[in-house]
């Protein structure tokens, strides 16, 4: 055949020239120029600018003013303090939960499923308003029971900040317990050990990393949280509030960069705690799982039902209140419905919901093709290169929210380079939220990329197939699920984060969180509570869009696997 | 010389993979390479293939210097064990992809994979997707779509080692066949001594990343040069030169001059033949009965003998019996010390 004839000429006239190589390369190098323009430069900036004392020049003058300050150590201890009691809090209740849904037996786990999502509908303020709804001084309980109960501080910041960590800890823990198998219980089973004996021995143990893993990643999220500790903090100041301060309050930026950095710091050790404990609990993992099926057990499941039940019912009732408040007339003297609410009556009504979600769109797109196109090039990249690119590409999960949009404005409002024309644009923003979340979706992409047996790939090379077609043609479509659960979840993540773009918004340009942000500032609960129900629906029915997709797909590959 | 591969040396770290190993394939030939794991063989082929590159040495075809060019512009075909058929595309797809990517048009391609099924019976599924087929229905199809492109050689790494045993007898007859109608020089990697004494037109046996020996199935058999293949090959009494001068000297005929340690003497156990005697000088220890042939362990003089009968078989544990050696059926064989069983 005359193809193969060409073929075989080509290959015989020792062509030295190879695209591939080319293709290879630049699947390297565009991702990695991604990184260090919205990633690396913009966090030495940060550190540049935090050490760049009054008058210019390098000193840690600045460090040693905010040393001095009481107003940061304060802010310090209430973000330890908070991280830590947050943690405890939702650790235990998230394995509750987790526990529940996995190995006991009882009605209504798919509500509860539910309910547990609903958190990450919304931005973190979500819960705060919702709390606010309930216990404000405007609240129901305060108005029916003519109480003077304060909820802004810390108790009202713990239980937000809680409901806001349970879905993580929840997710985490339940992937560990999940993976525990069967035989070792029924082993136990046959040797006489009792169902608390089974928990304290085989089931405790097997997911104690996890566990560990959970309580960091809360830790990080809650010290780095800033839109429940703007609504409900009130005068419980927190770094994260702190640096919002010093930067929009007193345009102090350099103080700010200080502040960000020592929130760095105990985000990025816990960030390392957190890893290492993740892969202690991966390398538990066996193959083979059988997976484990609950038998009832009264003394068991009836409590864990009712605990269910309960922290279940707390999260509805908080996210349910929003909701229901956007549809009444005045909260809580009236409560006839109306859809007033829904007419924003802030400058730009709307239009920012409208921006973010096409922003979301943009940051998921591109973010799916940067961490993919990465992907393949670490495929073909050698061994002295994929370990640093691997260790860069998890660092953005270690920088808190506001250090990174912080990071940002000091790159980007600067004159002194040509990539101030990105200033106040959407693609900054696009770009901010995807970096923030970078380590997430290359993670998950990486996931993807080890369970791609290597033969296929070789398969296709031996038939002629370039990098590009194959990476087309053969990888793609292997990983296809992780691409969608990828997509997915930054546009997510996109649509309801605050701490990464409040400082990136402008009056021109603003985004659905930093509105609903706007709203509560100006006394507008209603229409925050609104706003944030438009956000939660739109969220809501991307998340329902991603999980019909990925049955579409498995049923796909269930056909393709056969009977 | 069609396909040649020369001084191939390749270390991963410090262990060798390959040392120094030349090997060559003539058009239209079966080779087989053999060896236990971890011999190099494959880490051999992958390198014909271009999917692994040598440290140092040079991989030819039709004398054209080959190291340089990328495996996608090499034209080979090969098959791996774990079948590794595209499971996002059907079996047509998979068959006609090599087509595909040399533009070929679809007309043609839908050809050439209506006859390729015809050719490996299974003219039904073109429309199916891999999963939807057996084991051996898929390692078919990868066969097909490694031959779609006619391929200048075509390399099967263990394709017959994931299937269970008798599927795996009839694509081996399968596998021959195809090879001998299409005359593609064809490399098979294989730690199946039965699997290449089948197919092979030529046995290259390897070991510690070298090549032990290399020639026809017969050869390697009633020929082997060391301890090692004799005992791969097929199994082997092997009995150190003194108790041969001791018990037996009439086989030292043929032993090559040397230290009594370098050679060592493999006797095939079908090539001996036993009697029952009552004034034998050997006991019977165990008889095992395999259907068509017998295998007995020996105490005799010359230590413990394993000897292999054809049909009927009276001999029970304990009996006196005598053995009989034929000077042709003593191979002296170098003693590389490196036996599977030593």
């Amino acid at each position: 055949m005359s193809q193969t004839l060409t073929t075989k000429q080509t290959a015989i006239g020792g062509r030295t020239f190879d695209s591939d190589k080319l293709l290879a390369v630049v699947c390297l190098i565009v991702p990695l120029i991604g990184l260090f323009l919205f990633f690396l430069y913009p966090m030495v900036i940060v550190f540049l600018r935090s050490i760049t004392v009054e008058g210019g020049g390098y000193g840690l003058a600045n460090y040693q003013e905010i040393l001095a300050s009481k107003g940061f150590w304060r802010a310090t201890q209430h973000s330890l303090l908070m991280g830590g009691a947050t943690t405890v809090v939702s650790v235990v209740l998230g394995y509750i939960i987790a526990h529940g849904l996995h190995r006991c037996v009882f009605p209504g786990k798919n509500l509860i499923r539910v309910a547990i999502v609903l958190p990450m509908l919304a931005p973190s303020l979500v819960q705060a308003l919702g709390l606010i709804f309930i216990f404000g001084r405007n609240g129901l309980i305060n108005r029916f029971f003519g109480l003077e109960l304060e909820i802004y501080g810390f108790w009202g910041l713990l239980i937000s900040n809680t409901l806001y960590a349970l879905p993580q800890v929840v997710m985490i823990i339940g992937a560990a317990l999940v993976l525990l198998d069967a035989r070792i219980f029924e082993a136990a089973e046959v040797m006489g050990a009792k169902p608390s004996r089974q928990f304290r021995d085989l089931t405790l143990p097997g997911v104690i990393y996890a566990i560990l893993s959970a309580a960091f990643v809360v830790f990080i999220i809650t010290i780095t949280d800033f839109g429940n500790a703007a609504v409900i903090g009130g005068d419980y100041s927190v770094l994260a509030t702190e640096i919002y301060s010093q930067v929009i309050g007193q345009r102090n930026f350099n103080m700010g960069a200080v502040v960000g950095i020592m929130l760095l710091l105990p985000t990025v050790v816990s960030y390392y705690i957190e890893r290492q404990a993740m892969k202690r609990q991966q390398n538990q993992k066996a193959t083979n799982i059988q997976p484990y099926v609950p038998r009832f057990y009264g003394k068991r499941d009836v409590p864990m039902a009712m605990a269910n039940y309960v922290i279940a019912a707390m999260i509805v009732l908080v996210i349910g209140v929003v909701v229901y408040a956007s549809f009444v007339k005045l909260w809580p003297y009236n409560y006839s419905l109306t859809t007033k609410h829904y007419f924003i009556t802030l400058a730009g009504g709307y239009s920012s919901l409208w921006v973010t979600i096409w922003i979301s769109i943009c940051a998921a797109t591109l973010g799916t093709l940067a961490v993919f196109v990465l992907g393949v090039g670490l495929r073909r990249a050698s061994a002295v290169l994929t370990q640093p690119i691997q260790v860069l590409a998890s660092m953005p999960a270690a920088v808190p929210g506001m250090v990174l949009g912080l990071a940002y404005i000091l790159t980007f409002n600067s004159t002194s380079t040509p990539l101030y024309l990105l200033y106040g644009s959407a693609a900054l923003i696009a770009a901010v939220n995807f970096y923030h979340y970078h380590t997430q979706a290359f993670m998950t992409i990486m996931t993807g990329f080890r369970q791609f047996p290597s033969e296929l790939e070789e398969a296709g090379e031996s038939l002629g197939a370039g990098l590009g077609r194959i990476s087309f043609n053969i990888i793609a479509p292997f990983v296809t699920p992780m691409l969608i659960s990828i997509f997915f979840f930054l546009f997510m993540r996109s649509m309801v984060t605050l701490s990464a773009v409040v400082f990136l918004t402008t009056p021109k340009l603003s985004v659905a969180a930093v509105t609903i942000m706007r709203l509560d500032d100006a006394g507008l609960t209603s229409q925050a509570a609104a706003f944030s129900t438009a956000v939660m629906v739109v969220v809501g029915l991307a998340l329902l869009g991603m999980k019909g997709i990925l049955v579409l797909v498995q049923t796909h590959k269930a056909r393709v696997k056969g009977a | 010389m069609y396909l040649t591969v020369s001084n191939a040396t390749k270390h991963y770290g410090q262990f060798t993979a390959l040392d120094d190993v030349s090997i060559s394939i003539e058009q239209g030939e079966f080779v087989c390479l053999l060896g236990p794991s971890g011999c190099g063989k494959t880490t051999l082929l992958r390198t014909i293939a271009g999917l692994t590159e040598i440290d140092s040495g040079e991989v030819s075809l039709q004398g054209k210097p080959l190291t340089k060019v990328p495996a996608r512009q090499r034209g080979f075909g090969i098959v791996f064990q774990s079948y590794s058929l595209f499971p996002n595309m059907t079996v047509a797809e998979n068959i006609g992809y090599g087509l595909t990517i040399r533009k070929t048009p679809q007309a043609q391609i839908d050809e050439r994979v209506e006859e390729l099924l015809e050719t490996i019976s299974l003219p039904q599924v073109g429309g199916k997707y891999p999963g939807q087929l057996s084991g051996g229905q898929q390692q078919r199809v990868a066969i097909a779509r490694a031959i779609a492109v006619d391929p200048s050689v075509l390399l099967l790494d263990e394709p017959l080692s994931a299937l269970d045993a008798k599927v795996r007898a009839s694509l081996r007859i399968e596998i021959r066949h195809l090879q001998k109608k299409l005359g593609i020089p064809t490399l098979m990697v294989t730690h199946d001594q039965e699997e290449a004494l089948e197919l092979a037109d030529k046995i290259i046996c390897m070991n510690h990343g070298v090549v032990v020996q290399a020639g026809t199935p017969k050869e390697l058999y009633q020929n082997p040069k060391t301890r090692f293949v004799a005992d791969f090959m097929g199994t082997s009494n092997l009995i150190p030169t003194a108790r041969i001068r001791d018990e037996m000297p009439v086989l030292l005929t043929a032993r090559p001059d040397g230290p009594d340690d370098a050679y060592i003497a493999s006797i095939r156990p079908e090539q001996i033949a036993i009697s029952a005697r009552e004034d034998g000088t050997s006991t019977v220890l165990s008889t095992g009965f395999l259907g068509n042939l017998n295998r007995i362990e020996v105490d005799s003089p010359l230590g413990e003998i394993l000897v292999e009968t054809h049909g009927p078989c009276d001999l029970r544990q304990g009996q006196r019996v005598s053995l009989e050696i034929l000077a042709e059926a003593c191979h002296w064989v170098a003693n590389d010390e490196d036996g599977v069983n030593p």
